[in-house]
């Protein structure tokens, strides 16, 4: 009530004026600097992640040098350690199964936002969506069990003694059957299948309808509407979504531990079983220490790098089309 | 061939690829769902939802699977709930600072860089550091028996968890109409109060969205739990919960990552799996349920 | 200041500001002089003068984009929420100058309040959109509480439309209720202005009726300042009328004057609906 009356005869409350309580500019501050404090607390996690990575494996970058990189050893006797095989397991894996799932995932967008009825197409894609979140150890299991034994006993097994070992087929087709470096591709191809199709889907349904229709009034098929009016459209968007698929392929580690084999050693054909970054760390880093800690830790930060330049490149391409 | 007819061939085959492609992916998504519910659900029953999984006689081949899952569901639970506390508590401050103050600043796009990439960063990785700093503190305090704990695992899935509610924390108070923050402010109420009383409230179905887009997110993640979590054949007794998630904790997906190595075994990982599939299936079609009503309204 | 002279020089020459018969000036309790408004780099008011009578309705009229909005903003600081957007010059209220710098921008907002184009109910109960700005201010009884609503309501007409449920979501009724609310929302913390901002555009016509008839109500103890886009609504309810045009104050004096006697062929054209 006092204050009232203070509005009343104060006349407008001035920076000096003391009658009125000074509610909210105190408070205010206060919760500013709180989203404020939250914000950058985002900084100090990521900048944390950094730096624990750096200071774990700083003994291996010391020891090793630039050779680290290079280097194909696993030597846990010797404590001789490199990481070029995971290196190469991470990026070969991952472009394989990019290789793979780029054209599924254009192929159902398509089927969704051009021939699908429409009655069908929303719950089709929400399911689609909806697997994009099983995690990662549930698509690990099927491929251990079901996918690895069917690739094997009925394809890779019967093709590898059909060819003399020696001829080019043999040797392509020789290998690891339970786990190996494709089947660790395929799985994760099925992994970020959900995700890039839901993306291309969004892109494509971005495509003005006057475009389309104006490409269809002139005679095209559905083919030629996709490839010459749809895809240079969403040209730069389609980019950074498959960088973004790129980036889980190349970070994944359950669903591939359990299909890769994890065998330090470059594969030998697609059939072979290798290992990824991700891969080690997981198998070995709970039996690890000293040396071989650090060099799986050294690895981790490689991995991080990697990852955040594929991100930063896809997050450039998608700056004007939010995802 | 004249050119209409290779013009329409090539689109069959386009078409006949599309058809194809999603035929695929329906094919192998099935596959995956079938044998999910065929190995995993035969185990579901009240022993396993009851007992520990230290508990299951690995050894014995022909006697009595006395265990179960209990400690796991009862561990992830714990953990992502925790974790879920400290990630709304953060994200959704951190969220509104870049909704509703940040504006284009440089600072702010700065933040937004670094919540996409901590948004894609691999969560072994998180796991990983979350790690390294636990160790160097417990080696220098020396109480190394601390290294792996259900706290340890809690933070790891909260970071993880963080980015995705800051996300969608922006998204949903950006959605709100500039005219609404005007008339809280019209009043002449502070910015922060239009903002704590009028805007999160306005947005609280899309706040809970994330949440539960983010729960789900990080209730099947294995790989971070791997170094911190670690865990343990027996639960959480809710007596003694401080002792309990300061120590090693179990989890679901922990459970599948050692259960399915021995065939003993392997039907109680196929239930973790059925059931840690179906509990993020939920929470993200109840997260989709919740964000469709509002858009509504 | 010295960068809008040549502009406002050479804008005296075909559109000097005919002012006619305005108010007294010991009547006027808001006003704004020479004032400037930009949008960025954009200006969007151009040297307006505007005076304001107690307890009598100003309408400010005129084409889309002509800175009625704008003026209508400025006057209780509502744009200060935009860090792009300034004014120069001089709004007073009270005596004193609200763009100095010394006046406190929620006590300035306590006393001149605001209703908007779009109703804005918040997202809470009926009841508790009536009490948020009143909280703001002042530390009531329940008793008190529930007596300054159910008032804030009857004079916004709504009281009986709603009485059986203030409880439920303000977000709950319709166009025309929701804006009543925000009306009712506004004057419950006794505001000597209220500032409308074509409060009517998104209703049907009874709820236009509906809400014209609580607005005649509250000029008796209130100050309104109401933009419109729709001429008879003006003659309808206001005492005073501003015609606007490309951010410039083209006339102002008594409804009754404008509408018949316009000093200026824009005005003219405007009213006869020749264009805009």
């Amino acid at each position: 009530m006092g204050s009232a009356m203070g509005s009343q005869t104060m006349g407008l409350g001035s920076v000096d004026a003391t009658a009125r309580i000074n509610r909210g500019s105190w408070g205010e501050s206060l919760f500013r600097s709180a989203c404020f404090g939250a914000a950058t607390f985002l900084l100090v996690a990521l900048g944390g992640i950094m730096l624990a990575l750096f200071v774990g494996g700083w003994p291996a970058f010391h020891k090793f040098g630039f050779g680290f990189f290079f280097s194909t050893a696993w030597d846990v006797n010797n404590d001789v350690y490199g990481a070029a095989v995971p290196i190469f397991g991470t990026i070969a894996s991952a472009l394989i199964s990019l290789m793979i799932a780029l054209p599924l995932a254009i192929g159902v967008a398509v089927f969704l936002t051009e021939f699908c009825p429409r009655v069908l197409a929303q719950p089709i894609s929400t399911v689609i969506d909806l697997l994009a979140g099983i995690p990662s150890i549930v698509y690990g299991m099927w491929g251990f069990f079901v996918f690895a034994p069917l690739i094997a006993n009925h394809i890779q097994l019967p093709l590898e003694s059909a060819f003399d070992p020696d001829s080019f087929w043999g040797k392509f087709f020789a290998g690891v059957p339970n786990g190996n470096l494709l089947i660790a591709s395929v799985v994760l191809a099925i992994m970020i299948l959900p995700y890039m199709s839901s993306v291309f889907r969004e892109l494509m349904l971005s495509v003005p309808a006057s475009v389309r229709e104006a490409a269809y009034g002139l005679g095209c098929t559905t083919f030629e509407v996709v490839r010459s009016v749809m895809l240079p459209y969403i040209r730069r968007g389609m980019i950074g979504g498959t960088m973004l698929g790129l980036g889980r392929a190349l970070g994944e580690t359950m669903a591939v531990t359990f299909v890769i084999g994890n065998a330090h050693n470059f594969p030998s054909s697609l059939f072979d079983a290798t290992s990824t970054i991700a891969s080690t760390i997981a198998n070995e880093f709970a039996e690890a220490s000293g040396m071989r800690a650090a060099a799986l830790i050294a690895m981790g930060l490689v991995l991080f790098l990697i990852t955040f330049v594929v991100l930063a490149i896809a997050r450039l391409l998608l700056r004007s089309q939010k995802f | 061939m004249n050119r209409a007819l290779r013009r329409r061939l090539a689109n069959y085959i386009f078409v006949g690829a599309c058809l194809l492609a999603t035929g695929l992916a329906v094919l192998s998504l099935t596959s995956l769902f079938i044998s999910l519910f065929w190995n995993g659900f035969s185990g579901l029953n009240m022993l396993t939802l009851t007992k520990d999984s230290g508990l299951i006689a690995a050894q014995d081949p022909n006697g009595p699977q006395l265990g179960g899952l209990y400690d796991g569901i009862v561990g992830s639970l714990v953990m992502s709930i925790l974790a879920m506390v400290a990630a709304l508590f953060i994200g959704i401050f951190a969220g509104t600072w870049l909704a509703e103050y940040a504006g284009e600043s440089h600072t702010g796009n700065i933040i937004r860089f670094l919540n996409d990439v901590l948004l894609s960063a691999p969560s072994i990785l998180v796991g990983l550091a979350v790690y390294t700093y636990i160790f160097i503190v417990m080696t220098w305090h020396n109480t190394p028996q601390y290294t792996y704990s259900g706290l340890a695992g809690a933070a790891a899935l909260a970071i993880l968890a963080l980015p995705v509610i800051v996300r969608t924390t922006e998204d949903m108070l950006l959605l709100q109409p500039a005219q609404l923050r005007e008339a809280g402010v019209a009043l002449g109420a502070s910015r922060g109060l239009v903002i704590r009383q009028i805007i999160w409230r306005a947005a609280r179905t899309g706040l809970l969205t994330g949440g539960l887009l983010a729960f789900a997110r990080i209730s099947g993640e294995t790989a971070p739990l791997l170094f911190t979590a670690f865990g343990n054949g027996q639960s959480i007794a809710l007596r003694h919960f401080i002792s309990g998630i300061a120590d090693k904790t179990s989890a679901l997906p922990l459970l599948i990552n050692s259960l399915y190595q021995s065939p003993l075994t392997v039907n109680f990982a196929w239930t973790a799996a059925l059931l840690i599939s179906l509990a993020v299936l939920a929470v993200n079609i109840l997260g989709r349920f919740l964000a469709r009503g509002s858009r509504h309204s | 200041m010295t960068m809008n002279e040549p502009l406002s020089s050479a804008s005296s020459c075909d559109d000097e500001p005919q002012y006619m018969a305005p108010p007294p000036e010991e009547n006027i309790v808001l006003r704004a002089r020479k004032l400037n408004f930009y949008y960025g780099t954009s200006q969007a008011l151009h040297e307006v003068d505007l005076p304001v009578e107690k307890n009598k309705v100003t309408a400010l009229i005129g084409p889309s984009g002509c800175g009625k909005s704008t003026l209508l903003r400025a006057l209780n600081q509502i744009y200060a929420l935009y860090p792009k957007q300034r004014a120069e010059g001089e709004i007073i209220f009270d005596g004193q100058d609200v763009l100095g710098g010394k006046v406190r921008v929620d006590s300035l907002r306590e006393r001149v309040g605001m209703v908007f184009q779009k109703p804005t109910p918040f997202p809470m109960s009926i009841y508790d959109n009536v009490a948020f700005g009143v909280r703001l201010y002042h530390k009531k009884s329940k008793a008190q509480m529930d007596e300054l609503v159910e008032t804030s309501l009857k004079r916004a007409a709504l009281w009986d439309e709603v009485k059986d449920k203030l409880n439920a979501l303000g977000t709950g009724l319709s166009g025309g209720q929701q804006q009543r609310l925000c009306v009712a929302r506004g004057i419950a913390v006794e505001p000597e202005v209220l500032l409308l901002d074509e409060p009517a555009s998104a209703l049907d016509p009874i709820s236009t009726a509906k809400l014209e008839e609580t607005l005649t109500q509250l000029k008796k103890d209130i100050t309104i300042v109401i933009v419109t886009h729709n001429l008879q609504q003006a003659a309808r309810l206001s005492d005073y009328t501003g015609f606007m045009f490309l951010g410039k104050m083209i006339e102002f004096g008594p409804t009754g004057a404008l509408f018949s006697t316009p000093k200026s062929q824009r005005t003219r054209d405007y009213v006869t609906g020749r264009f805009g």
